[in-house]
């Protein structure tokens, strides 16, 4: 069956890179195809996320055996060496099965051949044809031949082959001959075992919706446009402007659903709400002056930590929140404000100016995405999204192919992040093992570097670009003036094949052992890994000093101050790399086992995926049985009954020959670092036993809310949510003796002490509500709620519910609903918002959505030492890149123990965990990075300031010999230890003290 | 142009490899014009930049130091930033004290995508320094 | 809350009652040894000692006005290898505790078996000052207590203990109070902890009520407040700027006396000692020449700059730093003066609870907005 341990990703947005990394961390070929000429999708388009208004994207990065990924900033590029980037390339053909497919990709050439493109941008400079820059949404110009954004190391270059006029300019201009102007197309054939499709998402046309005037009133964006106009590196450099006259708009309107949620998309767009809640959060830090309203139907903040950011921005911001939606946006054309009617307070329509209006564009399919789906073989869902499978919502309908991100539906950073490590998990059982191509390692001529420093220095020249502001002749002439320097050469292009042999023979001819090039930025990781093995020096003993970007391109017009810093830079760069250390990169040994604590369906999930790859899994549980609260969930929205589901997997888990079982037992204590940990588990006869593991997953679960609001344990006839779901499943309740039915949300949620959505709880009044109207369609159901949280396609079940006559009615939290009980007969009142009157309502039936709260996660929270966030449930690394990791390295979660999540949900959490462990489990040994601390015994007084600064766990006190140690292979090298440490005992490699202070003295 | 004599000072930066180092390259990339009086020192993350450093600097004969690193909340290694803030903090509040120069000693937080605010802020530094004068703590045989 | 007994005086003077009190705790085995400052046969100068004999408490003298080493280094020489095997009493300043504290945050000592007797301070003389002090004095303890009563500003206070605002000590199981005591009569124990009222209880000790205590302190610690804003005002007015600084520091010849007198300086090696700080001879003359000259030794400024870095968040002000210099350089004036701004930053007193995070060790998202833009 497996026949390549080979994987295709298919776009390279924030879903294909994560996925692509997970792959390629594993140790698998990865081929991440994408249909632009650059990688980063969306994603680099923003800079700051909700719900914490941070970048950290770079935290996608692997933290473990971390120098084969680059060591930077992501809109940079994604460099790792099992990942080869096809840009500009489509997928026309696939044949053959899962495990063993063939793929056809096609690659339009982008008229610059990137092997001799320097990157100089002369050919941008000369062109005369000014294109909108798509990266900027439109806002900025570009020029026909141009790289798509600014950040993107190498810079590829490409034609706008349909803006390009020929005329040829670039092409005279270019000095080394790398632009042909004629448009080819190349096909190649790709041998692979699994597909992840992550081709993310389309913004709507706002065009389509005219009624509110977008391109036709210049003062109307798109929430996308105003997240580069936000972005210090976009068109206005972040400065707020509306483009009618370019000034700070002293109000502004946003206007959610443009695009979601109605009679052709009628689902929800699922990220919006938060997105515009950003943005507006966002502009109020930074001009507290503008006045900013969003304009909404329901809010839907329903993902960790979301909604405490709404209420943040509007209690503490003072967001505007009204909930009403706009029909229509008309421009006055003397001021190009916008007019607006709107709902006032007292719920009456009132006309608004506005300066400016934001479109909270929803997500759609990407353009001929169902005819690319055609060409996979997979199947579309309604909307034109991939079609998943219950349960799954990484599959598609065609084995071996799968799916992450907004392919399969409207979603945000945190859910794709997910998803794509579950769909490489998913991915990976379909590919051979790729221990073989692990072996094959490029074979590196023996280094040398022991002796005395000797350093021959390479001066690019860039084709003339870096000598345009720089006398590279006196340069060469300083440098060669320096102690330890054996020779220096002055070379036309650095970055071209012909001359790395010619270095190499340098090298050897001078015996050399150093060597510092004057060069630019595009001297990446790769290029030097490639000279270093080429040329037989550690690449530790190898520095580079951007000639071009830091002195050439920026102090163009002060020739001398640049010298005398090109001068100061080589010096500081040669004591550095003369004090360069190179110990090799050490090796830790991986215990290729694992611990899931939890029996729910996440833990038996994760425990099934990590066997799967014949690693023994301890899973412990504490009740009696398997199962957890999907016992008591008997079906949901998207994929129907679930109890199948559960007794396959406890099935499953109970025969699988990997799996330990440790039922009515528990984790009592745990000790060492990722890769090996050693777990006491007390066990059902009260005995202590202890297991060896490399990983640990916590699928702990969460609890149901216990409540005493509504009558709830007073009256019989007030029950909560999963009381009727269960007396509905069992039978033991006839809806057909039911006339009348009340279901109130938000019971528990989203309050004071839980200021939390339990996320579940809207689809599963929904899902009741249905089922009670399709055994009685007389039933009256009316459900009492706040913001109907029917995230993405669960929007449709909302409309379907409504279409069945279930009447939903909006509560304020101030004025909750009164349930009384006067003798038999049951009454609920309550304040309707809009209208403004009092409701009486007599049920037979009171149903509670009570939400999920966390379980008891303090204890296990102290023996793992990770954290709980502010509601008690488990924190995560990063909220949205590193979802289901722990900062400290090798320990896991998913499930309801990370937040309130419904089932699918959790299942491709508890994919995503188990992918992360196994990609661990199945490295045989960690590298360690080359840039670590260590400890210099003699000076250490075990102070443990190290320990108390380091993030990583990398530092702790050894049992045995009381030594502050190094735990080499998670030490991410960032030097908070140096820092803490008084005594000098605390050292990082690359940067010892001696060398940066000699590197400090070399500026002057 | 500059005239002949004009003070020119020698600034030293430490930038953060992950946000400010990222930016200059930025800058670089898009060919924004900044003085060439800073001599850059990348370092892996704000919070590894020893005050030490900065102070050998100073007194080494560098007219200006800045650190740069990522905004709060976005240091890649979590909290590097916040540490080396109150570190800053420690280093100004005892130069300020003491009357050494604290004017000389500059901290800003520039992200990846900031090439405008890196080339901004260098020439920010060096006029302010520039303003300054000569640092003589630096030139005096006696420190 | 605090509890309060009496140790009555009697006849045989405060000194007397205090010693006896130290026998009880060893008669009582209520601790099994005391680390107390000992009067050397010469008499002029106590020593810190660890007693473990009733009849050898009797030469104790907490109350001598002088502190030749702050006493907590000592706790951590004896508790750093491994904890007190035996119940261990140590009697210490508020400074000596402050410091302890620091160092046990900072791992460098611990208070497992210990029994924390603090010690009001009414602040203590040069070892050369007291050594004239006793020689001119026929009973010395009693006569600087009557100093001390009759209040007076003492002129041999050193400068650090007469700016000291934290003349009562902090975290103690036990304290010995002189302040809002009636010395003629008695003097107060103050129980801080369980284990202190435990002690109290033993020693079948009768509760009493402090009425003066409070006020006796409180005026105390404004007197010092007030001494401190007029000596750092002094201070900054002597040392601020780099030529007064340069002055200030002129005499330093790099000896290091400073930060091995310093509790606090705990390294085992100081950086400023470390390979680091071992240049090549071309270095030297390189940087001559790129100044012109070259003060030797070198980084004199560098040295006290980077250990004001390093200590200064938890420098307890005991200026034992300033007697230790043999040129007579304020350093404890300098670290004093620092010290009170840096600390007012993060609103940390050194050595006021074990709790306290240590300033480099923790941060808040929203601080500083100062720093950095």
């Amino acid at each position: 069956m497996a026949k390549s341990e080979a994987v295709l990703v298919i776009g390279a947005g924030v879903a294909g890179i994560k996925a692509s990394l997970d792959m390629a961390e594993a140790g698998h070929s990865v081929y991440l195809c994408e249909r632009k000429p650059s990688a980063g999708g969306t994603l680099v388009q923003m800079d700051k996320w909700f719900p914490d208004n941070h970048c950290s994207m770079c935290q996608i990065l692997p933290t473990l055996n971390r120098d084969r990924s680059s060591q930077n900033c992501l809109r940079r590029g994604l460099v790792h060496p099992n990942v080869e980037l096809l840009l500009n390339a489509e997928v026309t053909e696939l044949q053959g099965e899962a495990g063993d497919f063939r793929v056809t990709v096609s690659t339009r050439s982008t008229g610059v051949d990137a092997q001799l493109c320097t990157g100089c941008g002369l050919c941008t400079e000369v062109c005369p044809v000014e294109v909108e820059s798509q990266f900027d949404e439109g806002l900025g110009r570009k020029k026909a031949i141009d790289t798509s954004n600014p950040y993107v190391t190498p810079r590829q270059y490409a034609i706008d082959w349909e803006k390009c006029t020929r005329c040829g300019e670039c092409v005279s201009k270019c000095p080394t001959q790398a632009i042909n102007l004629e448009q080819k197309e190349s096909t190649r054939q790709l041998q692979v075992g699994a597909i992840i499709v992550s081709t993310g998402f389309e913004e709507f046309d706002a065009r389509l919706a005219t009624q509110y005037g977008y391109r036709r009133y210049p003062n109307v964006i798109t929430s996308i446009e105003l997240e580069r106009i936000l972005s210090p590196g976009g068109p206005s450099e972040g400065e707020l402007v509306r483009s009618s006259d370019g000034r700070v708009p002293a109000s502004i309107a946003f206007l959610q659903c443009i695009g979601s949620r109605d009679s052709r998309r009628d689902y929800c767009s699922s990220a919006c709400c938060m997105f515009a809640v950003k943005e507006a959060t966002l502009i109020k830090k930074a001009w507290p002056q503008t006045d900013v309203h969003i304009f909404f139907m329901d809010l839907r903040a329903f993902g960790k930590g979301y909604h405490r950011y709404y209420e943040r921005a509007r209690d503490e911001l003072g967001v505007n929140f009204t909930r009403c939606r706009v029909p229509v946006v008309k421009e006055d054309p003397q001021t190009h404000n916008l007019v607006l009617t709107v709902a006032s307070e007292d719920g009456a329509l009132v006309r608004r100016q506005f300066e400016m209006v934001v479109l909270s564009v929803g997500q759609t399919p990407a353009p001929q995405f169902r005819e690319f789906c055609q060409v996979l073989g997979v199947e579309t869902s309604r909307w034109g999204f991939c079609q998943t499978q219950p349960f799954s919502t990484i599959e598609t309908s065609r084995k071996g192919i799968y799916v992450c991100g907004s392919a399969a539906g409207p979603k945000d950073i945190a859910d794709t992040i997910v998803e794509a490590g579950a769909a490489a998990g998913g991915a990976s059982k379909w590919l051979s093992s790729p221990a073989a191509r692990k072996a094959e390692k490029e074979e590196v001529e023996e280094q040398v570097g022991e002796e005395e420093p000797r350093t021959a220095v390479f001066l690019c020249g860039c084709g003339g670009e870096i000598g345009l502001a720089l006398d590279l002749e006196q340069l060469a002439d300083n440098i060669g003036k320096l102690p330890s320097v054996t020779y220096v050469e002055q070379i036309p292009y650095l970055c071209y094949a012909e001359t790395l042999e010619t270095i190499k023979k340098r090298v050897k001819e001078h015996k050399v052992n150093r060597l510092l090039l004057g060069a630019c930025a595009y001297i990446n990781k790769p290029v030097l890994d490639k000279l270093a093995a080429q040329a037989g020096i550690d690449p530790e003993l190898i520095k580079v000093v951007n000639l071009r970007e830091d002195i050439t391109w920026v102090h163009r017009d002060q020739p001398d101050k640049a010298l005398a810093k090109a001068k100061s830079l080589l010096a500081m760069a040669l004591e550095d790399v003369r004090q360069q250390d190179y110990p090799p990169a050490s090796l830790t040994s991986v215990t290729p086992s694992a611990l899931v604590i939890g029996g729910g369906i996440a833990g038996m999930m994760t425990a099934l995926s990590v066997a799967q790859h014949e690693i023994e899994v301890h899973l412990v549980e504490r009740s009696p049985e398997l199962g957890g609260n999907l016992k008591e969930v008997f079906s949901t929205l998207e994929s129907g009954d679930t109890q199948p589901l559960l007794r396959d997997a406890i099935e499953q888990v109970s025969n699988n020959s990997h799996i330990h079982l440790h039922l009515e037992s528990e984790v009592t204590a745990v000790s060492g670092y990722a890769g090996n940990f050693s777990v006491s588990i007390k066990e059902k006869d009260e005995s202590l036993n202890t297991v060896e593991v490399g990983a640990i997953i916590v699928a702990t679960g969460g609890d149901e809310y216990h409540t005493t609001e509504y009558q709830y344990g007073q009256n019989s006839k007030v029950i909560t949510q999963h009381e009727l779901e269960k007396t509905l499943s069992a039978g033991e309740l006839d809806p057909g003796g039911l006339s009348s039915v009340v279901m109130i949300q938000c019971v528990g949620s989203r309050e004071k002490d839980r200021p939390y959505c339990s996320r579940v709880c809207c689809s599963q009044a929904v899902k009741n509500a249905l089922k009670l109207k399709e055994a009685n369609p007389e039933i009256e159901v009316n459900v009492l709620y706040r913001d109907m949280m029917s995230y993405g396609f669960k929007e449709e079940y909302y409309t379907m519910a409504r279409e069945k006559g279930v009447r939903f009615i909006r509560y304020e939290p101030d004025r909750k609903p009164e349930v009384k009980a006067d003798k038999e007969q049951l009454t609920v009142e309550l304040v309707e918002p809009v209208v403004g009157g009092t409701l009486v309502l007599e049920p037979d039936l009171v149903v509670l959505s009570t939400g999920v709260t966390p379980g008891e996660n303090r204890a296990l929270a102290d023996i793992l030492t990770v954290p709980l966030d502010e509601d008690g449930f488990f924190q995560e690394a990063e909220e949205k890149f590193r979802p289901v990791d722990f900062l400290r390295e090798g320990i896991y979660v998913c499930g309801l123990a990370h937040s309130p999540r419904g089932v699918e949900e959790s299942i491709a959490q508890a994919r995503a965990a188990a992918r992360g462990a196994v990609s661990l489990l199945t490295s045989e040994q960690l590298e360690a990075g080359r840039i670590i601390s260590e400890t210099v015994q003699r000076q250490c007084r075990k102070c443990e300031m190290c320990i108390a600064v380091c993030p990583y766990d990398a530092r702790a006190r050894d049992e045995e010999t009381n030594e502050i140690v190094v735990r080499e292979a998670l030490c991410q090298g960032c030097g908070a230890c140096v820092v803490a440490c008084p005594s000098g005992a605390a050292k990082i490699r690359g940067f010892r003290d001696r060398q940066v202070f000699s590197l400090i003295d070399a500026a002057f | 142009m500059a005239e002949e004599n004009e003070f020119e000072p020698v600034i030293v930066g430490f930038f953060c490899n992950w946000c400010t180092a990222t930016a200059a390259d930025l800058a670089g990339t898009l060919r924004m014009q900044y003085p060439a009086n800073i001599r850059p020192i990348r370092t892996m993350c704000s919070g590894s930049v020893d005050p030490v450093y900065i102070l050998r600097a100073l007194l080494g004969g560098a007219d200006g130091v800045i650190v740069g690193g990522c905004p709060p909340g976005d240091c890649h290694y979590v909290s590097g930033n916040y540490k080396a803030r109150r570190r800053m903090a420690i280093l100004k509040t005892m130069l300020d004290t003491l009357g050494l120069e604290n004017d000389r000693v500059w901290i800003r937080w520039i992200s990846a995508a900031e090439g405008p605010k890196f080339a901004r802020t260098m020439n920010e530094v060096t006029e302010s320094i520039k303003k300054l004068g000569p640092n003589t703590l630096g030139k005096d045989w006696s420190i | 809350m605090e509890r309060y007994a009496t140790i009555p005086i009697g006849n045989q003077g405060a000194l007397g009652a205090i010693r006896q009190f130290l026998a009880s705790l060893l008669e009582k085995k209520l601790v099994d040894a005391l680390l107390v400052p000992l009067e050397l046969p010469t008499g002029d100068n106590v020593v810190p000692t660890i007693v473990s004999s009733p009849e050898q408490v009797q030469a104790a003298n907490p109350l001598a006005p002088v502190m030749p080493v702050n006493a907590a280094r000592l706790v951590s020489r004896i508790t750093m290898v491994s904890s007190s095997p035996d119940r261990l009493g140590v009697v210490l300043r508020p400074c000596e505790l402050r410091a302890l504290v620091e160092l046990v945050k900072l791992k460098q000592a611990s208070l497992d078996k210990l029994l924390l007797i603090g010690i009001d301070c009414h602040g203590t003389y040069s070892v050369a000052d007291y050594g004239k002090f006793v020689g001119e004095s026929s009973s010395p303890t009693e006569d600087f207590l009557k100093r001390v009563r009759e209040s007076k500003g003492d002129p041999l206070l050193r400068k650090a203990c007469q700016m000291c605002e934290y003349p009562v000590p902090m975290c103690a199981d036990l304290t010995l109070g002189l302040l809002g005591a009636n010395l003629d009569k008695e003097i107060l124990l103050v129980a801080g902890t369980s284990e202190g009222e435990r002690v109290i209880q033993e020693l079948g000790l009768e509760e009493a009520k402090a009425a003066e205590r409070e006020s006796a302190v409180s005026g105390l610690v404004a007197e010092r407040s007030k001494k401190r804003e007029e000596l750092l005002k002094q201070t900054r007015e002597e040392v601020k700027g780099r030529d007064k600084m340069m002055a200030t520091l002129a005499t330093c010849i790099n000896c290091h006396n400073c930060k091995t007198a310093c509790p606090l300086c705990y390294c085992k090696e100081c950086f400023f000692d470390s390979p680091v700080f071992e240049f090549e001879a071309e270095k030297y003359l390189g940087w001559a020449k790129r100044k012109g000259a070259l003060r030797m030794p070198n980084d004199t400024l560098l040295f006290h700059l980077t250990r004001l870095n390093h200590m200064v968040a938890s420098c307890v002000g005991c200026g034992l730093c300033t007697e230790a210099c043999p040129n007579d350089i304020p350093v404890s004036d300098i670290f004093r003066l620092v010290g009170y701004e840096v600390q007012k930053l993060f609103d940390y007193v050194p050595g006021r609870s074990l709790e306290e995070e240590l300033p480099l060790t923790t941060f808040k998202e929203e601080e500083l907005p100062d720093i950095g833009v």
